[in-house]
């Protein structure tokens, strides 16, 4: 019963949200809030349960509609609940005095509504229906503000319409075989058929679900998308909707085809999860070093996006404990910190009217302290420093490649942190170090209502980074459910005979070297404060608000490695785009408008027809 | 090791690691002076340095961050120390394993950075760019020689990779991964900024780039968190090729070995560009590490 209002709360509360909050802006945000957390405290009750229920039968196709609660979707589900609501939260004051609102927040909750119903589904069909919702409603979300806007989102419709049309042709595929879409009974089902029926499924799962998760070569929809559409929604577009292409991951590798059979997959060495695992590694290195050459804040994240959906895919192709549970455990790290840069973008945007140009800002660390925090704390954690949770997943998934010995992919990942360092660091520094420019010398704050979601989710981050324990318990959950041995963990870290991970030592060596080293600080004579413009400039004067010194930051390593960076995948879609709009103008030419014209296209179809009869040529 | 016993040690080592790197500096000084047909300072020079920095009169900050990233690039040296076994001590080693050292090592550029880049001086901003270009430069050889590593011993725990070098001088990481060796070793001048490689705070280029607004004690604790970082990249050498060590002298004569090639090398070549230590560090190191890298795949660990 729960569940079924958890659905139709998230599907029918949009509409009646346009009908209450119409021309009202704090009703509207107030509801909202209150549609986004009732998920949140539902499935928060529910922790640990599992429920499946069938909610409705399809008299035509004669199948069970059901819906159910596992470990997988009750971790996807809280995420989801969480990032909305802090997203929605956030929009309240960022959104403020724009157009098209009421359609805004119906997407917002929308796609919210779909993305958990997605999670919740326990069989194929109401699974595809949701994810058409949610897909749909997300391009439209993306494309609010038409343009350049409705071009990104185009271009990811088109992608998300391959990907579900490889997906309807496996659901379609298995209910011929099996006469049932329901993921449990289809588990049961799987295990009897053959290996190659088998792989066809999973390929056409993994084509749906790599699109959604922007796996390179499907890569291209992303950027555009996440720099086009509003920055809170953007938050939401890569912290988690993104993400729902791990989750059918999962479901398509450990739920429907399970550990068991997956292992079965292999031609001579190459198998399905080494495919995967490589397809992750390009993920992850290339879009990591493209995002360094990017000079604007979004499309610098957006890029980073693509680099650690790479990350979630190798844990979860490689199949062993610690792989799937680093991957699992990365996917909710990204989410947090990936949802606190994009809210710290929107901010700056927020105050500074709209830049997201890294070569325009600088400095605001001085005028907006709890931003530059957040920023701070999202970056630490993209890149995976120490005591922030983006490093422990990253760990788990380091020392799964080491030991199930592919240095390779070790090697992909561990230079993907590089890269990741080095783009993250020039948007920190480009956005909230060096000089603030004169123009912006007034710039305060942003709003309580936005700095409560970014302070919220760098605690996560450090909270996740100290205590990775407490959610690697719910991803030992996952893995039990997903009959893999569960990974160990402490509180702090795992246990010895996993490997050696302890981070409230790390922590406490890290507290108290830094007391240590502050008490030295002040026992020296206290410094005197100066102003930005009072710097040594090797005798030259450096003359006042004339120059950015950040443009063009990595410049010798650009000039060095853009040329084996161009986005070729990219430039091959616009070729086939342009390609074929050359030919259906072409083919368009059939419709002169012109009826004769008609009737002579009939004359000769006709004619071919009687050709052929009259040769015996039967296709 | 008992816990009272790790709690000593935990302060004892960065006092050790202090006085070494401490006397590196001042030895190299020494050094390039001789060859150079110079006199060069006394040895004990450093000590002289850093009280005359710290007790200075006059110090100038440029704001919070400005503080707290130099703490933070310090805390991160004494942190990441105490994961590298120094002949047999190891007080925190069943914390984390190489892996987390590989991270460890990136507190204390990513303070040093936000330090100098909340100082707001465009030499110190060319300073950080040119500093994080040069670390992906070495990154690409030194994640390759550590992945040899780990493949070639089937663990990520340093402490019994310098276990298992113990049984004979035979058994060092330079003779069972010489080609991983030589890639470190070509890239140890990179790591540690000495010549041909100081780039980073070219002092005539960039005015001393990153710690060009740092005076007194500013200047000081740098100071010390650049010996330090000389410390670890040795110490780090030692315990991958050279053995480890049984004592702390064993232990100090090897580091010095290794410490005297950088230096000697240093003090006759001319500072490279950036674009050229990028396009060195990705053409021989790489190709020797990678090439010890596919030797492990080949052998098998």
């Amino acid at each position: 019963m729960i569940l079924e209002i958890l659905v139709i709360v998230g599907l029918v509360a949009p509409l009646l949200g346009v009908a209450i909050g119409r021309g009202r802006p704090r009703v509207r945000s107030f509801y909202s809030l209150l549609v986004a957390i009732f998920p949140l405290v539902t499935l928060a009750t529910l922790y640990g349960q599992t429920i499946a229920i069938q909610y409705a039968r399809l008299p035509f196709l004669e199948i069970d509609l059901s819906l159910r609660l596992t470990p997988l979707s009750w971790f996807f589900g809280i995420a989801i609940s969480v990032i909305g609501f802090c997203a929605l939260l956030y929009s309240s004051a960022y959104m403020k005095d724009r157009k098209r609102l009421d359609l805004f927040y119906f997407l917002f909750l929308l796609v919210n509504g779909g993305m958990l119903g997605v999670v919740l589904s326990g069989d194929l069909f109401t699974f595809y229906i949701l994810w058409e919702i949610m897909s749909i409603s997300t391009f439209m979300a993306i494309s609010i503000n038409g343009k350049a806007a409705l071009a990104a989102g185009i271009k990811y419709i088109l992608f998300s319409i391959i990907g579900s049309s490889a997906m309807l042709i496996a659901i379609v595929s298995l209910y011929v075989s099996f006469a049932t879409v329901d993921i449990a009974a289809l588990v049961a089902a799987m295990s009897g058929a053959t290996v190659g029926y088998a792989i066809f499924i999973l390929m056409m799962f993994s084509l749906a679900f790599g699109i959604k998760n922007a796996v390179v070569p499907f890569h291209t929809w992303l950027p555009d998308a996440y720099s086009e559409s509003a920055t809170p929604f953007s938050a939401v577009l890569s912290g988690m909707l993104t993400r729902l292409g791990v989750y059918g991951f999962l479901l398509a590798m450990y739920v429907l085809i399970g550990s068991g059979m997956l292992q079965r997959f292999n031609y001579h060495g190459i198998s399905f999860s080494i495919v995967l695992a490589w397809l992750g590694a390009i993920s992850i290195v290339v879009p990591t070093f493209i995002a360094l050459l990017q000079h604007d804040a979004k499309k610098l994240l957006a890029w980073h996006g693509i680099g650690q959906g790479g990350y979630m895919l190798l844990g979860i192709a490689l199949g062993s404990s610690l792989g799937v549970a680093g991957g699992i455990f990365h996917t909710l790290n990204h989410a947090i910190y990936i949802v606190l840069l994009f809210l710290v973008v929107g901010s700056v945007q927020y105050r500074t009217g709209g830049v997201t140009d890294l070569n325009r800002l600088g400095g605001l660390a001085k005028r907006m302290p709890i931003t530059f925090i957040g920023g701070l704390l999202g970056i630490s954690g993209l890149i995976g420093m120490p005591l922030t949770n983006g490093f422990v997943s990253k760990w788990l998934i380091y020392k799964a490649l080491i030991l199930d010995s592919h240095p390779f992919l070790a090697l992909a990942a561990l230079i993907g942190t590089w890269g990741t360092i080095l783009s993250v660091f020039k948007f920190l520094h480009n956005v909230f170090l060096g000089q603030l420019p004169e123009e912006y010398k007034d710039v305060k704050e942003v709003p309580l209502t936005m700095q409560i979601p970014m302070l919220l989710f760098g605690a996560l981050i450090l909270l996740f980074g100290i205590f990775p324990g407490i959610p690697l318990r719910v991803v030992a959950l996952i893995e039990m459910h997903f009959s893999i041995d569960p990974i160990g963990s402490t509180l702090f870290g795992v246990p010895k005979a996993v490997g050696e991970l302890n981070m409230i030592n790390i922590f406490a060596a890290v507290l108290v070297a830094g007391l240590a080293v502050y008490g030295v600080f002040s026992l020296a004579r206290r410094s005197r404060r100066v102003t930005q413009y009072d710097n040594y400039a090797a005798g030259a004067p450096v003359p006042v608000g004339q120059y950015q010194h950040s443009v063009r930051f990595y410049d010798q390593a650009d000039r060095i490695i853009r040329p084996y960076l161009r986005d070729r995948v990219d430039d091959f879609y616009g070729w086939i785009s342009t390609q074929s709009t050359a030919f259906f103008e072409q083919l368009r030419k059939i419709y002169s408008g012109n009826v004769n014209t008609y009737a002579l296209w009939i004359v000769i179809l006709l004619g071919v027809f009687v050709a052929m009869n009259l040769l015996g040529w039967r296709p | 090791m008992t816990t009272w016993i790790r709690i000593v040690w935990i302060v004892v080592l960065p006092i050790i690691a202090l006085l070494i790197s401490i006397f590196f500096m001042g030895l190299s000084r020494k050094v390039i002076a001789r060859v150079q047909r110079r006199y060069g300072p006394p040895l004990y020079q450093p000590v002289i340095d850093l009280v005359k920095l710290f007790t200075q009169h006059s110090n100038i900050s440029h704001g919070m961050i400005f503080d707290m990233g130099l703490i933070i690039a310090l805390a991160g040296s004494l942190v990441t120390l105490l994961f590298i076994p120094v002949a047999g001590i190891h007080p925190l080693s069943s914390s984390g394993d190489l892996l987390v050292l590989i991270y460890l090592m990136l507190i204390s550029p990513i303070g040093m950075a936000l330090s100098a880049g909340a100082s707001g001086n465009p030499n110190a901003s060319l300073g950080i760019s040119r500093k994080l270009t040069l670390a992906l430069g070495y990154e690409v050889p030194l994640l390759l020689v550590l992945l040899a590593v780990m493949t070639q011993s089937g663990t990520t725990s340093l402490l019994s990779f310098v276990q298992g070098q113990s049984m004979s001088i035979f058994s060092w990481g330079l003779f069972r991964l010489p080609l991983s060796a030589i890639a470190m070793l070509l890239i140890l001048p990179v790591m540690l900024g000495i010549r041909p490689f100081d780039i980073v705070g070219a002092p005539q280029e960039i005015a001393s780039g990153p710690q060009v607004e740092f005076g007194g004690k500013y200047l000081a604790l740098a100071s010390i968190e650049h010996g330090l970082h000389l410390f670890i990249v040795i110490a780090l050498f030692v315990d991958l090729f050279l053995g480890g060590a049984a004592n702390l002298g064993t232990f100090f004569l090897k580091m010095l070995g290794v410490f005297l090639i950088g230096v000697l090398i240093g003090a006759v070549y001319p500072r490279f560009k950036i674009d050229q230590a990028l396009k060195y560090c990705w053409k021989w190191p790489t190709l020797f590490a990678l090439s010890g890298l596919i030797l492990v795949m080949i052998i098998g660990g």
